[in-house]
């Protein structure tokens, strides 16, 4: 009978994993389980529930660090970061909604669903990922019981660190197959100042691709840019569709700067003379523009829908080519883009799982023929049985992954499976679950 | 005396043949290094004091050759130890008596720069300043810029996963490596990330960034270059005393501003400098702050005055404001040659490299100076203040008898102090020899095993730099003591900060 065991403190987790590991039980482990429609279904025999092991164990503003235990909601971290006007400079994403779960009543703030180690364990990062880098990149410290019971931690709570090996890159996206962390610092900015959105119509996904690389290789600090059709606008920006000339294009590029009023102005006007042979730009101001980032961030418009959808991250300069290549395969699947181009999201429509898998293939191609990979974020249980969810790697690259994996958790006990298909035992952590 | 693993005499006993198969994989001429007086050039890096000849010294050309060359290794258990520029501080690229040094400087070409997607794909023995070099006619640039940047490579950066001036704002170099080509010792060639962001699988390139050397040796590197900001200006802000100086980086930092660079100095730092380039730094100051804005000139003026108001709340008794390019050179150049200009004044100097909550710097400061007592020793400070790295500068005198060995205790002690108020022992020079002994003042013997066990995903035999990063356990006593030895400069050109 699978059992919820739920710690309330470091000491208690690494009693868990012990008793895991003596028993030799494999454990899911899960935060608020807002993401665990993402990735593969675990194979274990109990569930491991972080959510009890909470709280907040300092923030410093002035030294632009937090530091709080992995249980502790997302929400309530960002709702004290913006007490002092900071925040998380990559830009948590409600992933958990486009997932197809996730309630937001009772969160503190209009903050993201789920906890800080489930974001950190999924490094999952928003559109200022182009410019500011994703949650791995600032994850400054960590602390955690591997599976083999024992504490560790790496890094600490300054920024500039090369002491030993940088373990809280390799834990940031290892979804906890490694160790369990329970306290993680992380790296806290300022919300700048203000905001300025520059919107200009561009039917031509190509043509949008090369405005938004000249926009990021200009001078004026493009803190965002995506690529997105009207049709999608007025879940994104309400405030925005009454603009005449996005009513007539079919899609819009945004770009964003971040700043000083006169800087984001100035910026903001530069961005429309250079972009002025696309098209004729018009800016939106700070509010508006604050809704509609967070709504690109969270793919707000591919929520709550039925279809497959598929996350590319490829060579920004190709994203071009890879939504002609997709639309090739369906014409009819929604796309936008995002990190100027490097970050493709695709909607399929439903259809039996065999066209899938079909269709799954030939995304993976389109991906790695233009220098990058493809993730399947929503698909039906079965789906996600069928096909990785995520890019299936190098034999080499696989051989190093499955070494650390065993040298870290030797018996499989964390979130086995969660990376990689059953029926694909040569890719990342496949491991079989001991006791079952 | 430092540690290291004992040479080992079988492999000793083979060296003829060992160079024969290198001569077999490396054809060209010169490209395998065998005697005495050739591979003198290869005894150091930049910590000087510790020197050892290798067994022989190998210049690959090419992925492959160093594929075979490291398969060669594998297969016959022989110690590696990979060298970029040499330009370290910490003794990561020291040569061991029974291994083959490899040396990366015939990888120095710029392979592509793709401007739309921001890329610049390189060799790693490509200088540092080699990348942005080929890049700045676009009005492009590569952000991280250690000290030595005029001759250290990339590929060494990647391996101490090097900082400098501009970290706060613009990250390290793990923070903007995009893409690697690494060879495992078993002779795999893996390709890590590239063009995309995003990679799937356990972080493979945020683990080889800052590993020394220990995990492979990287042939190829894909990096992110930004457009240069339209303007940069400086400020010289003058303090009555450390705290004052202290107060007003947070005081920035608390108000949301993240200035390009952030830089602070004491007085010793100030009067040796100015001493030595005649910055114009004001010498009635105990504590110096060097804030540098950049973006648009709008942004810039705008920002340059909000800093001038904070440090005039702060107590500043002096403020000065870049107006052309050549002033603001002419500020930077002061704090740029601190270590030489401490060079000057004493015969010896080593260098710390600690990291510390920005809050603690006046207690460290304080702590420095009852420590410089106890040891009867001078000490001067440069500080990376935006992002906390410590380089305290302890001079002394190696000729006169025991100064050496005090002046490394003073080093320990700040060392231990930096982890004691939150801190840690290296914010980017490296492990290497020269703090390894240091490791369990920070880490637990759980917590290096764990990194040990990274070590052993990659490289099982541990023949890759081995003695570098972790204690080779020893006696107890022996781990307290800190073995920094940067005594001699040994590129005087290049300034360092």
């Amino acid at each position: 009978m699978a059992e919820t065991i739920t710690p309330t403190n470091p000491a208690q987790l690494r009693d868990a994993i012990l008793w895991a590991l003596g028993d030799k039980v494999a454990l899911e482990i899960i935060g608020h389980g807002s993401k665990r429609a993402y990735g593969h279904d675990v194979r274990a025999d109990h569930v491991l529930d972080l959510s009890k092991l909470t709280g907040i164990l300092f923030y410093q503003p002035e030294e632009l660090v937090i530091s709080a235990h992995a249980g502790t909601p997302l929400a309530e971290i960002t709702a004290l970061l913006a007490q002092k006007h900071q925040q998380f400079q990559f830009e948590p994403v409600d992933f958990p909604l486009l997932l197809g779960g996730g309630d937001k009543t009772g969160l503190a703030g209009d903050g993201p669903l789920g906890t800080l180690g489930g974001l950190a364990a999924t490094n999952i990062s928003g559109p200022r990922r182009l410019k500011s880098g994703a949650a791995r990149d600032h994850v400054l410290g960590f602390e955690a019981v591997s599976g083999r019971g024992e504490d560790f931690k790496s890094g600490g709570r300054v920024m500039k660190n090369v002491t030993g090996f940088d373990l809280s890159k390799l834990m940031a996206g290892s979804f906890g197959t490694l160790g369990v962390m329970h306290t993680l610092t992380l790296k806290a900015m300022p919300v700048p100042e203000k905001t300025r959105t520059v919107i200009v119509p561009c039917d031509d996904v190509v043509l949008a691709v090369q405005a938004m690389s000249a926009a990021m290789g200009s001078e004026n600090e493009v803190s965002g840019a995506a690529w997105v059709p009207t049709s999608m606008l007025a879940v994104i920006s309400p405030d925005t569709v009454s603009l005449d000339d996005a009513r007539t294009a079919t899609a819009i590029i945004v770009l964003r700067v971040e700043g000083p009023e006169q800087s984001v102005d100035w910026r903001a006007a530069a961005l429309c003379r250079l972009l002025a042979d696309i098209g004729t730009a018009s800016v939106v101001r700070a509010a508006p523009s604050l809704g509609m980032w967070q709504a690109i961030a969270d793919v707000k418009p591919m929520q709550g829908q039925g279809g497959v959808l598929w996350r590319l991250s490829v060579p920004p300069a190709s994203g071009g080519g890879v939504v002609g290549a997709l639309r090739h395969i369906d014409d009819s699947a929604d796309i936008m883009l995002d990190w100027a181009g490097g970050l493709v999201w695709a909607q399929f429509a439903g259809g039996d799982a065999s066209r899938h898998v079909e269709q799954a293939r030939k995304i993976r191609k389109i991906a790695v023929e233009a220098g990058g990979q493809a993730w399947l974020v929503r698909a039906s249980a079965q789906l996600r049985r069928e096909i990785p969810v995520f890019q299936p790697l190098s034999p080499q690259i696989n051989r190093i992954n499955r070494k650390i994996s065993e040298n870290f958790d030797p018996h499989g006990l964390l979130n086995p499976g969660r990376m990689a298909p059953e029926h694909e035992p040569d890719v990342l952590n496949a491991k079989q679950p001991v006791g079952v | 005396m430092l540690k290291m693993p004992e040479p080992d005499s079988s492999v000793l006993a083979r060296r003829t043949d060992i160079i024969a198969a290198m001569r077999a994989i490396v054809p060209a001429s010169g490209a395998v290094i065998a005697e005495e007086d050739a591979l003198r050039p290869y005894e150091c890096d930049g910590l000087m004091a510790y020197r050892q000849l290798p067994m022989i010294v190998v210049l690959p050309e090419n992925t492959a050759q160093i594929a075979a060359i490291l398969k060669y290794c594998h297969q016959n258990k022989i110690r590696v130890v990979p060298r970029g520029a040499g330009t370290g501080l910490s003794g990561g690229a020291l040569p061991m008596a029974d291994a083959i040094t490899i040396s990366m400087m015939k990888f120095n070409r710029v392979l592509d720069i793709d401007w739309d997607n921001r890329a610049c794909v390189v060799q790693p023995g490509v200088t540092n300043l080699g990348i942005t070099r080929a890049v700045e006619h676009r009005d492009f640039y590569y952000a991280p810029d250690p000290s030595s940047q005029i001759a250290c490579s990339i590929g060494g950066n990647i391996a101490e996963n090097s900082g400098g001036v501009h970290c706060l704002k613009y990250g390290l170099t793990t923070n903007n490596v995009l893409g690697l080509e690494m060879v495992t010792i078993e002779g795999d060639i893996l390709r890590i990330g590239g063009k995309a962001l995003d990679s799937a699988g356990y972080d493979l390139m945020g683990i080889i960034t800052g590993s020394e050397g220990l995990l492979g040796i990287v042939t190829e590197i894909t990096v992110r270059i930004l457009r240069k900001p339209e303007t940069a200006r400086a400020m010289l802000l003058g303090f009555p005393d450390n705290q004052a100086g202290g107060d007003c980086v947070a005081k920035i930092i608390a108000n949301g501003i993240i200035p390009g660079g952030l830089e602070m100095m004491d007085a010793p730092a100030i009067r040796a400098t100015e001493d030595f380039v005649h910055a114009g730094y004001p010498l009635d100051v105990e504590s110096l702050l060097l804030v540098e804005l950049d973006g648009p000139a709008i942004e810039v003026d705008h920002l340059i005055e909000r800093v001038g108001d904070i440090a005039h709340q702060c107590g500043a008794v002096y403020s000065r404001i870049s107006e052309t390019e050549e002033e603001r050179a002419l500020f930077w150049s002061g704090r740029k040659n601190a270590f030489p200009a401490i060079g000057r004044m004493s015969p010896d100097y080593i260098c710390m490299d600690g990291t510390i909550p920005r809050g603690r710097l006046s207690d460290v400061l304080t702590g420095m100076q009852v420590f410089s007592q106890r040891h009867g020793l001078r000490v001067a400070n440069v500080f990376h203040a935006g992002d906390g790295n410590l380089h305290p500068l302890i001079m002394f005198d190696a000729n006169q008898p025991g100064e050496l060995e005090r002046a490394e205790a003073f080093g320990a002690d700040i060392l231990k102090l930096c982890v004691e108020v939150g801190g840690c022992l290296s914010g980017e020079h490296g492990i290497g020899i020269e703090k390894r002994d240091l490791m369990p003042e920070m880490f637990s013997e759980d917590d290096m095993k764990h990194q040990e066990r990274l070590k052993l995903a990659f490289d099982e035999d541990q023949l890759l730099n081995p003695g570098k990063v972790f204690p080779v356990l020893h006696g107890c006593g022996e781990l307290k003591t800190l073995h920094a030895r940067s005594v001699a400069n040994k590129f005087p050109d290049i300034p360092r900060f």
